[in-house]
């Protein structure tokens, strides 16, 4: 009978124990899924994303941080973080086919502002000064980056599915993509500009911490000088090939944060959020394409995002990067957005509702649905928000 | 003493042109000014800038935000190939705009670098893959 009994107690537990849901990834988890060997690219690329980098083994010359979780760091390595840094581009309307210089043969987009012992020491300067005549200065905050390799994974038909630049459903949104220099459709960026993961993280270690790799294997220009001579000691490339794997494995495998459960309030937000027009851009789910791997392929993910460029607005202006001018960003993915402290590309909004009532350009019917509402729906749609 | 010094001529001289022999033994013999040299990078990015009297093109490319202007200079000998339309042809040079996407093979030791084949792809504004 005791053994009856423990038998059945055993077996009632692995059947509850079959029956329970995997548990949701937390922020700084991998992507479920994952096979042996990409986990343990996961383990090994979270380490180099959170190296230190020195002088010695390649920091700088010039550098907005001393490696990838310096800024990606709240709550975890891939975060967000509290560091804002300067981009800088002259918009040419009257140029057609070169409208926007990204002053990429002086030192830009990106401008640091740091610089090391020897390259103070060598020009006297504290961080990377701008060219002459540029009048706009962008701020860019440091967005978490979870979830970025499902984004990777959604195809270029998805993205120009959601295009309408000419408006011709007429309800005003239009949305177009950005392109990168040789023409590819854009994704990553603030602006959409960068069109694959890999780019953007091969690309941000030369660009963010002055580490140069076989992607990148030159360090940029002081303002379009060359580097005094003495001032970069490490040999290139500071950062070998398997390492560069790693660390974008890192990254491209951190899971999207999954949005808590809905109370019955944020289930009207939600469905608020859904009738002022927001998804009209922050597409609540795209869905990935074939890949290689698994985990990313065939996925739907919580974006909310269309990844398309839209004008949001003169308040908002600053540069032209690509194809898109001045008022033109790309919809921010709202996932994980409760782990954010501040809001916008500047993080010039403290609270999400700041960030609505900032919207216009084309937001601006959303924006003006949302002021209208009565209060507890604007609270439901808030409380919505703060479940992503 | 005149014997003397006949003696110790070749003690100088002979080093002395040992040495010059050597110099230009190792020297490597200078390339005439026209020989092509290999192609040794390669370039996909839009044209930023375009001198048809010089003949050079300066293209924005780059990874991710490191972006960077290279500085390409089109022998007369050389075919653009334009890419963009249905079927391949040959353009001049003027025919390029500000925005075209070109790929490029080219040598050289310092900017502008000289082109070895140039091909437009199409226009920055419209894609190359894909179009909106």
């Amino acid at each position: 009978m005791t053994r009856h009994t423990l038998i059945i107690a055993l077996a009632l537990a692995a059947a509850a124990a079959c029956k329970r849901p995997p548990p949701k990834p937390q922020p700084g988890d991998p992507l479920p899924g994952l096979t042996a060997a990409q986990r343990a690219q996961f383990d090994s690329g979270r380490a180099v994303f959170e190296s230190t980098f020195t002088a010695p083994t390649g920091l700088g010359p010039l550098f907005n941080a001393s490696g990838c979780a310096e800024c990606h760091e709240s709550p975890v390595a891939g975060g967000v973080g509290d560091e804002v840094e300067r981009h800088a581009a002259v918009f040419h309307p009257d140029r057609p086919g070169f409208v926007c210089d990204q002053l990429a043969a002086v030192g830009g987009p990106v401008f640091q502002d740091s610089v090391t012992a020897a390259l103070h020491a060598a020009l006297g300067i504290d961080r990377e000064a701008l060219p002459p005549g540029v009048t706009t200065v962008a701020a860019r905050t440091t967005p978490d980056i979870f979830g970025f390799g499902l984004l990777d994974a959604v195809p270029d038909s998805v993205i120009l599915s959601y295009a309408d630049p000419d408006d011709k459903n007429g309800d005003g949104i239009m949305g177009r993509p950005n392109r990168f220099v040789d023409g590819r459709i854009g994704r990553f960026g603030r602006k959409a500009f960068v069109p694959t993961l890999r780019e953007f993280n091969d690309g941000a270690f030369q660009v963010e911490v002055g580490i140069t790799n076989p992607s990148v294997p030159e360090e940029g220009t002081v303002t379009g000088r060359p580097l005094p001579p003495g001032t970069d000691p490490a040999p290139d490339p500071e950062l070998n090939a398997h390492s560069l794997q790693l660390a974008d494995a890192f990254v491209r495998f951190l899971a999207p944060p999954p949005p808590l459960k809905q109370s019955r309030e944020a289930t009207h937000g939600r469905d608020v959020f859904m009738q002022v027009g927001c998804a009209g851009c922050h597409v609540p789910v795209l869905r990935t394409g074939d890949n290689a791997i698994a985990a990313l392929s065939h996925q739907e993910v919580a974006a909310y995002t269309d990844l398309l460029l839209h004008d949001m607005g003169e308040g908002l202006a600053d540069i032209c990067f690509g194809l898109a001018t001045p008022s033109e960003f790309r919809t921010e993915p709202l996932m994980g957005l409760r782990l954010s402290t501040h809001f916008l590309h500047d993080g010039r909004a403290a609270t999400p509702e700041q960030a609505i009532d900032l919207h216009g350009g084309e937001a601006t019917r959303s924006r003006d649905l949302f002021r209208s509402l009565p209060a507890a729906d604007r609270a439901a749609l808030l409380l919505f928000l703060k479940t992503l | 003493m005149r014997r003397i010094a006949l003696l110790f001529v070749p003690l100088f001289t002979v080093p002395l042109a040992a040495a010059i022999a050597q110099q230009h033994t190792a020297a490597p013999p200078a390339p005439p000014a026209a020989a092509p040299a290999v192609p040794h990078d390669s370039v996909r990015g839009a044209i930023r800038s375009i001198d048809v009297r010089s003949r050079t093109v300066e293209v924005t490319a780059g990874v991710g935000y490191a972006l960077r202007v290279v500085a390409l200079q089109i022998p007369a000998s050389v075919s653009i190939t334009n890419r963009h339309g249905s079927q391949p042809d040959v353009i001049a040079l003027g025919q390029l705009k500000l925005g075209d996407v070109v790929r490029a093979q080219f040598g050289g030791k310092a900017a502008p670098f000289v082109v070895y084949t140039i091909e437009r792809l199409g226009r920055m504004t419209t894609g190359v893959d894909s179009t909106p």
